[in-house]
């Protein structure tokens, strides 16, 4: 009577009564505690139980009868009387009791005496909640269990498994260790832990790819029971877990190089495990050369080289005969059905692809296999085009079916696309995803069970001549076929379905090209000097480049200043070694951080060092592009880049995650900007440690910066909780794609139809935007707003000197606009290199859409009495990549103006005798109208890399030079790039012209010239070239060398001219001219010439009296003169006739 | 006995060959408050939680035959002590008719 009292006042589903169990079982400190998960799945499960103690009840009586006779049952004579409980209880079965007698007392006693009337939890309900509450521990005893032993049986499983202690006894017996095994085997992830468990210490283990190191790390530190502590860990370029107890680390080949680098003999580690060699990536095969020199100097460090099944005696022999394990791989049998593409299908080149043997591939599919028979289709293609043919095909046909979902792989597409191949198709549904090679190794889709091979591939390959990177189509290597055939069969029996001819598989390269002979070895050779590895030609590599295309590249570095005459790293070319950054991109960031031009060149280093963020499938929709013309600018796709992220910051700054959407709307992949934020502020990191940035001054700190902090610093406590709370939650299952999903892309835009949109907008309410949270964790928002919008609208004079800087950093890399552009449609603009003549402008530049910014404008050009084709106002385009395709293009390109950048940073320049013709590097000739102009012009230039190049070197030893030079500088800078106004033409001179440019070397250049020249040029010693002849004024700049007929006349023809301060009236070349002039100057402008030169320097000689005199030292006199330049001609001839 | 295990002790069931390195030994599993096991056990800082306290019960002796054994259902059972499967099987009439009931059903999935 009284339970039934009590069972009216107490209600199992009132928050009230479960508080006060919680009071006993869930306290602060308890096992499971109140308002954790554990917590909360107590009292669901708790419902579950009541309910099935319910139902027990219901049928228990029955049972309990049948129970009876069993129990009651003698044991068998002769056996152990065990003592079990005769009755069955199932609390029997559980091995945990919870023991909380002592709250159970005091929380009586304290019932009883403060609510008389109220409904404490009685006895009753007490044993119930403990009863349930030791089943739920069970239950979870019970998974937690089970999950353990299933990894270990999977672990087990594995055909490596059997192979763990030979591989350990090898790898303690030996230097080097090659294990080779095939997809499947598990070498990637049991191999370091097989060491780690034999008690190898600090294992590093190399992965080509970033995205792998992540995910073995993730893997290993589960299967290693290490999930929640640090000693298993990545580190990649902007990420690491390391920590002091990591033992284990995976990271990235380039990586590794840094830290040897840094750390020649890599004391960190033990053991080295280097994966994937089989690729045979740049890195990778420069890293085996590099530890093959190491493992000598150390022979306590172990190596253990992990393959597939191929070309294994090439790692070993390279190794000195290093043992190999051979382990094999697991895969199911395949099936492999020769289609080869009939010859009425077989288009050229330049052809759009004929979809139709893909087609029919599909079609026998679901004619021979039941739909219900689950298993997806993997389509290989060369390229992005190609993709795109036989994606509308197939969608067609997918539409007509019904039963299939067409979807692409390819590294342009968002990440949201590229993730969507995982997604599971619905039953009776086939997923057939048309890919790249990209799914040949880097990305592994479960559930492929047929294999379409196309047999092609789009490789990269380099041109040393045209210094012009080349996309090609190729037939793949037999590895590749068989590496691409199974991926049939990796989770059953699959099919692979080979468009060519048994005889064509035959006829393939056995393996792929290395990258090493395929790209450009720059940043490799720059690497190779700065560890001391002596001459890159004699290093002994696996499969040495070839000695030109070392040749190729110690000569750009030479170009770009890296290297010196004899190959010795220079100051910069130190610097630049030590950025994991193109040789060019590094450039800009030195350059950048001299003037006050820091923030946007670290934006933009970083935008030109990711992946593109502007999305190609999006530039063909109209809304997209209409939202993205505000980020454009016409001064280049730099310019456009910087505003974009800058913009984006701004969004972020207001909006916080609802730049997600900001993005979708322009066609931006967000990830890409997320990775520019991340690399810029690491540019950051590296520039200040070589002393390039001033650290932040740690100045007083005000309340409100203080308060400021305070915020941060809670709000980063909740970062770091969402954060670990998506983590826990990662691994979530794959969503289920829907029939018209494939569809939807072949509008070829990123925007999706209204009727996600709704679906997506819940989603996006839901679940936490985790790169967000990242983002917001890893930097200052504020900060970054700051100088986002610094460097926005940058006023005309701070533009023109980023693009100088730009310009500088990614020289020789210019291109010269046809002198017909104009006349030519906007999709026909052709363009010259110094090496290849006729690219055009990738399609994504701002310039392909906007073209005649580049035209030289109308009137100038066709002012009366000036030249055909002269103007102020021609432009070079500076540019970032040449590649070829099915045509040669520049992409991400900056315009110059011509003459003021070459002055300022050819290599090399020419002129003849007036000044009237200048060349650049060897390849642009550039005609001027005004001689003498161009004369002072050459001047001022000079004088302005000089005193450039001095700053840039105090700079680069750490001596920051001060703040009124460098603004000095940079504001004569703008003023030359600006106000330079002379007529000229320029052109590309033809390869005959380049050949026959100079006069050669003279036996006696007139001597006149050099002391002209050297009071033209202030602080210069002029020298006779010895090879191209005329006077060496500067390490670039040659005056009087270049042969040209009419030259002949103009070097003695002299015009009549006044000079306009003294009144002078006499006959003068254009060198005497500017002689005159550079010592007659109007008094005004001696003037402040004069405070400047005080400003400078006190020891800086003072002008004399007269306006036309100057200070002259004789040396074979040894006497100071104050003399007129025409005076000191007639004295310098004095002695010519004397002697 | 009880004892806090410094890392490097595996523990191996001797039936499955289950091998998995455990922390503590014993019937109170450090900072787990209210909670006692019911037999001196190879317990495990449960590697699937963030939480230090949370632990998984590798497995134990049988009261019989003094086997380490893990306590998955294909090698032992608990009831009010640990039994090894064989030894289960061996004094089988001594228990309940549940566990008879389970026993015999396990037999047949063993050979699928």
């Amino acid at each position: 009577m009284a339970s039934e009292k009590r069972d009216e006042r107490w209600d199992w589903d009132s928050p009230r009564c479960r508080a006060q169990l919680d009071e006993i079982f869930f306290r602060q400190h308890d096992y499971i505690q109140t308002g954790s998960q554990d917590h909360r799945d107590f009292w669901a499960f708790f419902e579950r139980f009541q309910r099935f103690k319910a139902r027990k009840e219901l049928s228990g009586s029955k049972d309990n009868k049948n129970e009876d006779p069993n129990s009651s049952k003698s044991r068998k004579s002769g056996s152990l009387d065990l003592g079990l409980p005769k009755e069955y209880d199932a609390r029997y079965r559980i091995n945990i009791s919870v023991n909380t007698k002592d709250v159970e007392d005091k929380m009586q006693g304290c019932g009883h005496r403060q609510r008389q009337t109220s409904s404490g939890p009685g006895k009753q309900e007490i044993t119930d909640c403990r009863l349930a509450l030791l089943h739920f521990l069970d239950f979870c005893q019970r998974q937690g269990f089970n999950k353990l032993a299933k990894l270990r049986q999977e672990q087990r499983s594995l055909p490596i498994f059997v192979y763990r202690d030979r591989i350990v006894e090898l790898v303690k017996a030996n230097p080097v260790v090659v294990v080779a095994g095939d997809t499947g085997c598990g070498k990637s992830t049991q191999v370091p832990q097989y060491l780690l468990a034999s008690g190898f210490n600090y294992i590093a283990c190399t992965q080509p790819r970033r995205i792998a190191c992540i995910s073995l790390a993730k893997r290993v530190s589960f299967e290693s029971l290490n999930q929640y502590g640090s000693k298993v860990g990545y580190q990649i370029r902007f990420e690491t877990t390391r920590t002091l107890a990591t033992k284990l680390l995976f990271l990235t080949e380039g990586l590794l190089l840094r830290q040897i680098q840094k750390d020649s003999l890599l004391d960190q580690y033990q053991v080295l495990i280097v994966d994937e060699v089989h690729e045979r990536h740049l890195h990778c095969d420069f890293l085996l050369g590099v530890l093959r020199a190491l493992i000598s100097s150390r022979s306590d460090l172990r190596l253990v080289l992990m393959s597939a099944t191929i070309n294994i005696k090439l790692f070993s022999e390279y190794f000195r005969g290093a043992p190999v394990l051979q382990v094999p791989g697991r895969l199911f049998p395949i099936q492999v059905i020769y289609q080869p593409i009939p010859p009425e299908e077989q288009v050229s080149r330049l052809e759009k692809l004929d979809p139709r043997p893909y087609l029919r591939v599909l079609q026998g599919i679901d004619q021979r296999y039941l739909p219900e028979e689950r298993g997806d289709v993997l389509l290989f293609l060369s390229g992005v085009a190609e993709i795109s043919t036989v994606l509308e095909a197939c969608q067609a046909y997918a539409t007509h079916t019904q039963r299939w979902i067409v979807l692409a792989l390819h590294s342009t597409l968002s990440l949201a696309q590229q993730d969507k191949v995982f997604d599971i198709s619905p039953t009776g549904v086939r997923k057939c995803i048309i890919s790249t090679n990209i799914a040949e190794t880097s990305v592994t889709i479960d559930g492929v069970r047929f294999v379409v091979d196309s047999g092609k591939v789009k490789e990269m390959s380099f041109d040393p001549k045209a210094k012009m990177q080349r996309l090609q189509e190729f037939w793949i290597s037999r590895a590749s076929s068989e590496q691409r055939k199974g991926r049939a069969g990796r989770t059953g029996p699959g099919v692979c379905y080979r468009l060519y001819a048994e005889s064509d598989y035959d006829a393939f390269a056995p393996y792929p090209v290395p990258e090493i002979h395929r790209v450009a070895l720059d940043s490799l050779v720059l690497q190779m000097k700065s560890m001391d590895l002596g001459d890159p030609c004699s290093f002994s590599f696996i499969d040495p480049p070839s000695a030109s295309s070392i040749q190729t590249a110690l000569t750009y570095l030479r170009d770009q200043g890296a290297l010196d005459a004899s190959g010795e790293l220079t100051t910069i070319g130190r610097l630049l070694a030590s950025l994991p950054v193109d040789v060019v991109i590094g450039k800009m960031l030195v350059l950048g951080s001299l003037f006050n031009l820091v923030e946007p060149v670290l934006t933009v280093a970083a935008a030109l060092t990711v992946q593109s963020p502007f999305l190609r499938s999006a530039q063909h929709n109209p809304d997209c592009a209409t939202a993205r013309q505000p980020l454009h600018s016409n001064q280049g796709d730099p310019f456009t880049l910087l505003n974009t992220f800058n913009a984006w910051v701004q969004v972020k700054g207001e909006r916080g995650g609802g730049s997600r959407k900001w993005c979708r709307r322009r066609g931006l992949e967000e990830q890409r900007l997320y990775e520019m934020v991340n690399l810029r502020r690491q540019f950051k990191e590296l520039l200040k440690s070589h002393g390039l940035l001033e650290e932040q001054g740690t100045g007083v700190v005000t309340p409100e910066e203080r308060k400021r902090r305070r915020e941060r610093l809670t709000e980063r406590h909740q970062l770091h909780q969402i954060k670990r709370e998506h983590d826990l939650q990662e691994g979530s299952r794959r969503k289920v794609l829907r029939l018209e999903e494939g569809t939807e892309d072949t509008s070829g835009s990123d925007d999706e139809t209204s009727g996600k949109k709704g679906k997506d907008k819940k989603a996006d309410g839901q679940s936490v935007d985790i790169q967000e949270v990242k983002f917001k964790l890893r930097h200052n928002v504020d900060q970054l707003q700051e100088v986002a919008s610094a460097s926005q609208d940058l006023p005309s004079r701070q533009q023109a000197l980023l693009k100088l800087v730009l310009c500088r950093g990614l020289y020789p890399q210019l291109s010269l606009p046809d002198e017909h552009n104009a006349t030519r449609k906007d999709s026909e603009q052709i363009f010259h290199t110094r090496n290849k003549q006729g690219v055009v402008i990738h399609p994504t530049s701002v310039f392909a859409s906007d073209p005649e910014v580049l035209h030289v404008p109308d009137q100038e050009g066709s002012q009366p009495g000036a030249d055909k084709g002269q103007s102020s106002r021609h432009q070079l385009l500076a540019f970032v990549t040449l590649l070829e395709t099915n045509k040669p293009y520049v992409s991400n390109c900056v315009r110059v103006p011509a003459l003021q950048a070459l002055l300022l940073v050819a290599n090399c320049l020419d002129s003849n005798g007036n000044c009237t013709r200048l060349v650049a590097d060897g390849w642009l000739e550039l005609c001027l109208s005004d001689g003498e102009r161009t004369l002072g012009v050459i001047s001022s230039a000079l004088e302005l890399r000089a005193e450039w190049e001095r700053l840039l070197q105090a700079q680069l030893s750490k001596h920051r030079p001060s703040g009124r030079d460098l603004e000095r500088l940079s504001d004569r800078l703008v003023r030359f790039l600006l106000y330079t106004e002379v007529n000229y033409s320029v052109r590309r001179l033809t390869g005959l012209q380049a050949q026959n440019l100079y006069v050669g070397p003279q036996r006696d250049p007139d001597p006149s010239d050099a002391l002209a020249l050297r009071s033209v040029f202030r602080g210069v010693e002029p020298k006779p070239d010895p090879i191209k002849g005329g006077l060496r004024v500067s390490s670039y700049f040659t005056y009087n060398c270049l042969s040209d007929p009419t030259d002949l006349y103009s070097e003695c023809l002299r015009t009549f001219w006044t000079c306009p301060f003294c009144a002078l009236y006499m006959p003068f070349t254009p060198l005497e001219r500017m002689q005159h002039q550079a010592a007659c100057k109007p008094p005004e402008e001696i003037a402040a010439q004069e405070a400047e030169a005080e400003c400078e320097s006190e020891k800086a000689v003072k002008p004399s009296s007269s306006s036309l005199t100057r200070l002259y030292h004789c040396d074979i006199c040894n006497k100071d003169l104050t003399l007129t330049s025409t005076e000191i001609l007639k004295h310098k001839r004095q002695h010519t006739v004397a002697s | 006995m009880e004892t806090r295990v410094e890392g490097g002790a595996i523990f191996t069931c001797e039936t499955c060959s289950l091998s998995t390195p455990f922390t503590y030994f014993g019937q109170k599993p450090p900072n787990t408050r209210a909670i006692v096991l019911l037999e001196e056990s190879y317990v495990l800082k449960d590697p699937f939680s963030p939480d230090r306290e949370k632990f998984i019960v590798l497995g134990s002796s049988c009261t019989v035959c003094s086997k380490v054994v893990c306590v998955g259902t294909e090698c032992s059972l608990f009831y009010t002590r640990r039994f090894c499967l064989p030894c289960v099987r061996e004094n089988l009439d001594q228990f309940p008719q549940q566990i008879q009931v389970e026993l015999a059903k396990k037999k047949a999935p063993l050979h699928t």
